[in-house]
């Protein structure tokens, strides 16, 4: 396969910019798993609070790029013609890469207690969570947004022609911007400031990086697998419906405790209990546009990590969200490290490995390298996937134990008594973050030298060896899907009940954590179980395909007609 | 009207009507964001509080300039490094807080907040003026004192000045203040000692306890060595190094009979008296570069020879 265009090769830049952002942003994960075992590491040269700035921030950036990287890739494709001004785009990659290092000097001023206040504003850091970027970076990370609405929105054609995916990608870039305005205003009541605060982080998450996603899902399947623009313009307008129209008002869920009224508790429960419902259905999606033919997988990588991005959007976002979303199980989780284990698996898990799907999609075509060698990048995924569900696991159960010590019991002295019972979970942290990060090596070093290293015999060889096609490696029905479905969503309500059993007057009065903990010790690891086993089932059976008996070169092309 | 070749849409009547939904929606949260922020509900507001001469609205710009969020919760939101901060001072004090926030690296003693409690302010806010009634009022410091009193903290030291600390102690008092709707949910677990135990167990709870209460006898006979105990009880070292560096007051490394510069322009010599009256009345002479009445007057806290052990320490003090 060859580019059609030639500015589709400005993804380029940005995938690699996000894979050295990624390895940087681990390697700042790694510095706070070891402060959070021993909080005098590196205190004073960076404490924990810049580390931490870092890691959020440079999270967001990587995963921005990556989307940068897959539009600027798919918008020409989209329209139909070559980006407009390019050059705009050039500029972008540069401001991105100025901006995180002006970012990251400016962190270091939180030690001194430094914001640069100017005009009632905090120009140079502003100590909020996932907001610590100064008034300065603020407004150029804006320009950046505008820049990339204004080209891709330039470059499509007219509205009249748009299908679901223009649609999608179209109020996607639109809407990051817009949303990111709420982030650029000093507020004095605590309360007002973190409903605003929610406005940027809820409504990117939930509300544009969702529609982003799913149509850059949907789009990648038309790619791959020449799926139905059709079908997958039904899912990609179901999508967008139903996660707007449940995250709306689902924002809720942040305003329980902040200082809003208690009404809140009533519609947040509601409707954020509905956000899942957009994820099963990208998860069927993915289920059913794989299978549209029974061709071998082109380009492995890539779709190992579209696989993995559904499935834990599914799974991190969608089921460890709803667990804590109710008020009355939030109550318990929120302010825990349990809300850690939901954020990894789902920003990660979901946008993370969206934006690395993409790079492993664009990078041989760009490259010139169609038979690369997918082994690195595959053991790369299975590295960085069960480096993520271990992190979740560790962050999960450290944080029911915390959830008993801290809140049932009321214990608040870290040093003393909370970090001592989740001892055992601060080590495993690290350990699983070893995992993930060596897997983010491997990628960055696959991607950085793909076409660039020779392939060795062996490996084509080994992917031309037959697998038989039985056993686990079976096709994959729609029925068997659907009981794997089932069984995420058990593990799903048997957590929920962990965390509501926290109100029963037996755990709560008479202070026995047995049941939280029963329930927590099975649902996790329940859940990430079928979740990995899973994956691996669905990835054995499309490999499969490999040793398939060719198919005749016309029922290879039929399907693709659709 | 084909829609297979994705050149144009199919989905057009069902995006009228979800869109009409999607506004339905926004009305109604628009309408709870509203009611929301109603002075009708009687919410705290940071411009309606206040510490002595501190405001809680200048204490925010504090609290996000050392992004102390960045190790703590608010409202539940943050980092999980370290303790919730919303009702840290109904549960502790402005005096506690007073004592600790100069020096986090440690924990206060109960000297060191009692001298806080010198501070007219303190007395303003707390209604108390002697340290049981004030432990009887907040119990968090009670607790806070008897279990880790002058032991060492796993945070950082911050170069807060004077008038930040009390601006922040402002804003803990709003954020205390405010209906956060009964979060963090009340504790029904029983009293400490029974909590702990189910924390630790019988036997790991001995670890975990005495700790503190050890540390304190006094050594007569070798003032220097008592002084340097001293200074820590009372909490002295939250505002002095022991080398030449400025905190929140001058270090004491090389001050023993070193010229002073005093703020009047006048010069003095360091000797026994003059640290002796700097520690009972430190506002009769006010060193060149310090805003008077920050240090609290130790005349009613200290006996003589505890004085005098503490300016014995102060000798063995070099420049460095
Ligand atoms: C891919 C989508 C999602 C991502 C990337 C994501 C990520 C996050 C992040 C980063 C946080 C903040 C954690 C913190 O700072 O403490 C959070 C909080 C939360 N998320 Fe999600 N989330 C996603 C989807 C969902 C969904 C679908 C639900 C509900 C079903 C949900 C429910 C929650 C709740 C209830 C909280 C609040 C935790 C608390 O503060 O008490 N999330 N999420
Ligand atoms: C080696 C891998 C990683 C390790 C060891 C790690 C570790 C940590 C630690 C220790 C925290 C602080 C939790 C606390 O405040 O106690 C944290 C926060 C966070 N990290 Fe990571 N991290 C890693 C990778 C990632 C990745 C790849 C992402 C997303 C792209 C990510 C996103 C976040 C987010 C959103 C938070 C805030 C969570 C919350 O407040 O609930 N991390 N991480
Ligand atoms: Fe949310």
């Amino acid at each position: 396969m060859q580019i059609q265009y030639q500015t589709q090769r400005l993804s380029l830049r940005f995938f690699m910019l996000m894979l050295v952002l990624f390895v940087v942003q681990v390697i700042y994960g790694m510095i706070l798993a070891a402060q959070q075992v021993d909080p005098t590491l590196l205190q004073g040269w960076l404490n924990f609070n810049v580390a931490r700035a870092e890691h959020l921030n440079l999270g967001i950036m990587w995963i921005v790029c990556g989307f940068i990287g897959a539009i600027v890739f798919v918008a020409p494709l989209l329209a139909k013609r070559e980006l407009v001004a390019p050059w705009l785009i050039k500029f972008l990659f540069y401001a991105v890469i100025g901006i995180v290092v002006w970012n990251f000097f400016t962190q270091f001023l939180a030690e001194r207690g430094i914001a640069g206040w100017w005009l009632g504003q905090p120009w140079l850091q502003q100590g909020l969570e996932y907001l610590e970027a100064g008034r300065i970076a603020g407004l150029l990370i804006l320009v950046g947004f505008l820049i990339l609405a204004f080209v891709v929105l330039r470059t499509f054609p007219r509205v009249r022609e748009w299908n679901e995916v223009h649609w999608g990608l179209g109020l996607g870039v639109g809407a990051l911007a817009v949303v990111w305005v709420f982030g650029l205003f000093y507020v004095a009541r605590l309360d007002l400031q973190e409903y605003f605060r929610w406005f940027v982080v809820h409504y990117w998450v939930e509300g544009v990086w969702e529609v982003i996603h799913i149509s850059l899902i949907g789009y990648f399947l038309v790619l791959m697998f020449k799926a139905d623009v059709k079908s997958v313009g039904f899912a990609v307008f179901w999508g967008i419906a139903l996660v707007w129209l449940s995250g709306l008002i689902g924002n809720a869920h942040h305003y329980f405790w902040i200082g809003t009224p208690e009404f809140w508790q009533f519609w947040g429960s509601l409707f954020s209990a509905l956000e899942p419902l957009p994820l099963v259905f990208c998860f069927w999606h993915i289920y059913l546009d794989a299978h549209t033919n029974k061709r071998p997988l082109e380009n492995a990588p890539a779709f190992y990590f579209l696989l993995g991005s559904t499935v834990l959007e599914l799974v991190g976002a969608g089921i460890l969200g709803f667990v804590m979303t109710f008020a009355l199980t939030n109550v318990w989780s929120h302010g825990t490290w349990v809300t850690a284990g939901h954020a990894h698996l789902a920003l990660f898990g979901t946008f993370g490995m969206l934006g690395i799907a993409a790079a492993y999609y664009a990078t041989p075509i760009l490259r010139k390298v169609p038979q690369f060698d997918p082994r690195l990048g595959k053991l790369g995924f299975w590295l960085v996937f069960i480096g993520v569900l271990g992190m979740a696991f560790a962050f999960a159960i450290g944080g029911t134990v915390q959830v008993y010590v801290y809140r049932i019991l009321g214990l608040d002295w870290f040093g003393g008594d909370v970090n001592r019972a989740m001892g055992t979970y601060k080590v495993m942290l690290p350990l699983f973050g070893l995992v993930l990060s060596t897997g983010a090596g491997v990628l960055a070093y696959d991607l950085f030298t793909l076409g660039r290293r020779m392939r060795p015999q062996a490996a084509v060889d080994a992917e031309t060896t037959p697998h038989p096609a039985t056993g686990w490696r079976r096709p994959l029905t729609g029925f068997e899907a659907g009981i794997w479905l089932l069984l995420m969503w058990l593990f799903g309500t048997i957590i929920t009940l962990g965390l509501l059993s926290f109100n029963l007057p037996h755990v709560r009065v008479a202070g026995d954590p047995t049941l939280p903990y029963v329930l927590a010790g099975v649902g996790y690891p329940g859940l990430l179980l079928v979740t990995l086993l899973f994956v691996w089932r669905f990835i054995a059976s499309l490999e499969a395909r490999a040793s398939a008996p060719a198919i005749s070169p016309l029922l290879r092309v039929l399907p693709a007609q659709g | 009207m084909s829609c297979g070749s994705g050149d144009s849409s199919c989905e057009k009547p069902r995006r009228r009507s979800a869109l009409l939904l999607l506004g339905v929606m926004a009305l109604i949260f628009i309408a709870l964001s509203v009611f929301s922020f109603l002075p009708s509900r009687g919410q705290a507001t940071p411009d309606a509080v206040s510490f002595g001469p501190y405001q809680a609205n200048d204490g925010k710009r504090v609290f996000q300039a050392y992004n102390c969020m960045g190790c703590h919760t608010m409202v539940g939101n943050g980092a999980y490094l370290g303790p919730d901060l919303t009702e840290v001072y109904r549960h502790a004090g402005p005096a506690w807080l007073a004592a600790f926030l100069p020096s986090a690296g440690g924990w206060p003693t109960e000297a060191a907040v009692r001298a806080q409690l010198l501070d007219p302010n303190q007395h303003a806010d707390t209604g108390t003026d002697t340290i049981d009634a004030y432990l009887q009022k907040y119990p968090g410091a009670a607790a806070r004192i008897q279990r880790r009193g002058g032991g060492t903290t796993l945070m950082p030291n911050l170069p807060l000045s004077k008038d930040e600390i009390g601006q922040l102690i402002a804003y803990l008092k709003y954020t205390s203040a405010m209906n956060t709707e009964g979060w963090p949910p009340k504790v029904e677990a029983g009293t400490l000692d029974r909590r702990l135990q189910l924390a630790h167990g019988p036997i790991a709870l001995a670890q975990v306890v005495p700790a503190a209460a050890a540390a304190t006898t006094p050594v007569a006979s070798d003032p220097a060595a008592w002084g340097a105990q001293l200074v820590k009880d009372y909490g002295c070292v939250a505002c002095h190094a022991s080398d030449d560096k400025k905190l929140v007051g001058p270090g004491w490394g090389g001050l023993y009979e070193s010229s002073v510069s005093l703020a009047d322009g006048g010069k003095v010599s360091a000797d026994d008296a003059y640290l002796a009256e700097s520690i009972r009345q430190p506002n009769a002479k006010i060193v060149a570069g310090y805003p008077p009445g920050v240090m609290p007057a130790y005349d009613t806290l200290l006996k003589n020879d505890e004085v005098d052990a503490i300016v014995a320490y102060l000798h063995t003090l070099e420049k460095q």
